[in-house]
């Protein structure tokens, strides 16, 4: 079974209470394979970021569990969990985040510091992401300096640089215009086929989540549904 | 150490707090810098003027008896302690001077010039006549500047000296001093031989006088003494007002200039308070990016670490050099115990101390804004706007 899916939800309840108790994720199960390309759609407040926070350990929920290559993230301690974050996830957010004191190429190199890789080394690797999604010649570049469709191709950069088996995207193109939220969704497309790691984008954009193997539909925090794109 | 470097350019990104974070604590490091050189400065010129000139250690008669009486065996038993410089032997009385009608109640002081300016170097002190003198002519005197105009007298004047139960003498004025202190009204120095006969005594003195080759050797060489079978004490015992005195200043200058520190020390981590607000987002991404909550706190304590730093190292170096250069600066008046210049002296150790002492304290107060960084929570803190 692990072999197949990457992650295995089960039964994941996330209530946030403040005075009122809201359900933002009732009962969810979700198995998702190695190297699918899935979105995550639904109406606002249906719990979409919620689920994709869960599934990034970002979060913690209130019960069920999540395992991620068969390990259970639900238990795990903030070191252990600094470190998948670190080595088997990449986010990629609505606004890029990058650090904006840094250029392209530090951003970039970021993660990879992060887990330990020598400097030279992470140089390396970062150029050749960067070169990837089309930015050898911006790598100097400060986040203030770069374009919104650069920027976000950047965040991609650096998700992707540590050759993590899940990337996860809050809204990537929710920003752009559609021009270049077409280009993203192609690159995107282009990274998952060619390293088959698995994507789980939430997204607004129905042309968008047309084009990806799975549909699933989230309404007031339960999956309502659940298709497969023929194309 | 990825830390260090996302630390390093948060500083170097925000040039104008970072400069101005850096010449707060500088400014205080300074002050503190420039006033412990002076302390030091001024400690050194008090010890100068008082404990150089004094006798270090101090020997007295053995217990229940009035004089030292096999005084030379002892001098020659200090002078084989280790530092030992200089060994007077005393003998001091008390007499009635009178001059003309006038007279005054003296301390008459019985010594061995050459032995006696090896501890107390009285030669430096005279202003008229020779020390000298007192041991060329028999019955001669020398006496304070104070003293001299109370009765009125001058070289090669003679004074009558008498006291009950003495021996009254006549005493030629020979040479006159100025210690610059109220001895100078009080003492007068004849030759041993003359305050003994003075006393009707045989040769006995009332005190030995010992200067060691440095004045911290005193304790030592009092100690040693002791083991004699004499009372000795050392300068710290017979003085301790000098040493309570420069430890009060000392303290006083040191709690105030801290404090100048400490609180330039919390002006960062309002600062950093800030930076923190200001990079929520950041942090909320690095987090996302696998940074664990500990890495989180030692980035912004490093930050923190690294203003203060540089902060001391910028102001130990200005009040250093202000000190030196205000210390080698000739105010045409007197500032201080009889010098037209300040003495600043400029020690490594306190530079040193100081430096570490502000590094240390802005590593602590970077510890709150720190913690409160590395408590954010990822998902609040990359919020979804």
């Amino acid at each position: 079974m692990s072999e197949k899916y990457i992650i295995q939800i089960k039964n994941l309840t996330k209530i946030f209470g403040d005075g009122v108790e809201i359900k933002a994720l009732d009962g969810v199960d979700l198995n998702i394979e190695r190297g699918e390309f899935l979105a995550i759609i639904g109406p606002s407040g249906s719990g979409k970021s919620t689920l994709l926070n869960q599934i990034g350990i970002l979060d913690t929920p209130t019960s069920g569990t999540i395992l991620l290559d068969g390990v259970d993230v639900t238990e795990m301690s903030d070191k252990k969990r600094s470190i998948t974050r670190n080595k088997q996830l990449g986010f990629i957010f609505q606004y890029h985040h990058l650090l904006p004191d840094f250029n392209a190429l530090e951003n970039v190199m970021m993660p990879l510091l992060i887990s330990g890789i020598k400097s030279s080394q992470a140089r390396k690797t970062a150029k050749e992401v960067l070169a990837e999604v089309g930015l050898a010649d911006r790598m100097d570049h400060r986040p203030n300096q770069l374009s919104g469709g650069q920027n976000q191709r950047v965040a991609i950069a650096r998700a992707l640089v540590n050759k993590p088996s899940v990337v996860i995207g809050d809204e990537p193109t929710g920003n752009l215009d559609s021009k270049a939220s077409d280009n993203i969704y192609e690159l995107l497309r282009k990274l998952n086929q060619e390293h088959n790691q698995t994507f789980i984008l939430v997204t607004h954009d129905v042309r968008m989540a047309e084009k990806t193997d799975r549909i699933i539909r989230l309404v007031d925090g339960r999956i309502a549904g659940n298709s497969k794109n023929s194309t | 150490m990825y830390e260090l470097f996302i630390a390093i350019r948060h500083l170097t990104s925000r040039r104008r707090q970072t400069f101005f974070s850096v010449l707060a604590v500088g400014l205080a490091v300074m002050l503190l810098m420039w006033s412990q050189a002076l302390m030091v400065g001024f400690t050194d010129v008090m010890y100068e003027k008082t404990v150089d000139r004094m006798a270090h250690v101090t020997v007295e008669p053995q217990e229940g008896e009035d004089y030292i009486h096999l005084y030379r065996n002892l001098i020659e038993n200090i002078n084989g302690i280790d530092g030992v410089v200089g060994i007077s032997p005393v003998l001091t009385g008390a007499a009635t001077f009178e001059y003309k009608g006038k007279n005054k109640n003296v301390a008459m002081q019985g010594i061995q010039v050459e032995a006696h300016d090896s501890v107390m170097f009285i030669n430096d002190n005279i202003i008229e006549g020779s020390f000298r003198d007192l041991e060329i002519s028999p019955n001669s005197v020398v006496v304070g500047d104070a003293l001299a105009e109370k009765l009125d007298v001058e070289i090669g004047d003679t004074i009558d000296a008498s006291f009950p139960e003495a021996n009254p003498v006549n005493l030629k004025v020979v040479g006159i001093y100025n210690s610059g202190t109220p001895m100078d009204e009080t003492l007068a120095f004849t030759s041993l031989s003359t305050v003994q006969d003075f006393l009707d005594v045989s040769n006995v003195v009332t005190t030995i006088l010992v200067r060691g080759n440095d004045r911290e050797r005193a304790q030592a060489i009092s100690e040693k003494i002791d083991t004699f079978g004499y009372p000795a004490s050392g300068w710290k015992e017979t003085n301790p007002e000098i040493i309570q005195t420069l430890k009060i200043e000392g303290t006083s200058n040191a709690i105030t200039l801290g404090l100048i520190i400490i609180i330039a020390s919390f002006g960062i981590v309002s600062t950093l308070f800030m930076v923190v607000m200001e990079k929520t987002k950041e942090i909320g991404m690095l987090m996302a990016m696998g940074v664990s909550r500990r890495s989180i706190m030692m980035i912004f304590v490093m930050e923190s670490g690294i203003l203060g730093l540089l902060g001391a190292i910028m102001g130990v170096t200005v009040g250093a050099l202000l000190a030196i250069k205000m210390g080698s600066y000739d105010y045409g008046f007197e500032v201080m115990a009889g010098i037209s210049s300040i003495n600043f002296v400029v020690r490594f150790q306190d530079a040193a101390i100081i430096v570490l002492f502000t590094f240390l304290l802005n590593l602590i107060a970077g510890i709150y804004p720190a913690s409160r960084a590395s408590k954010l929570k990822p998902v609040e803190a990359i919020g979804r706007d």
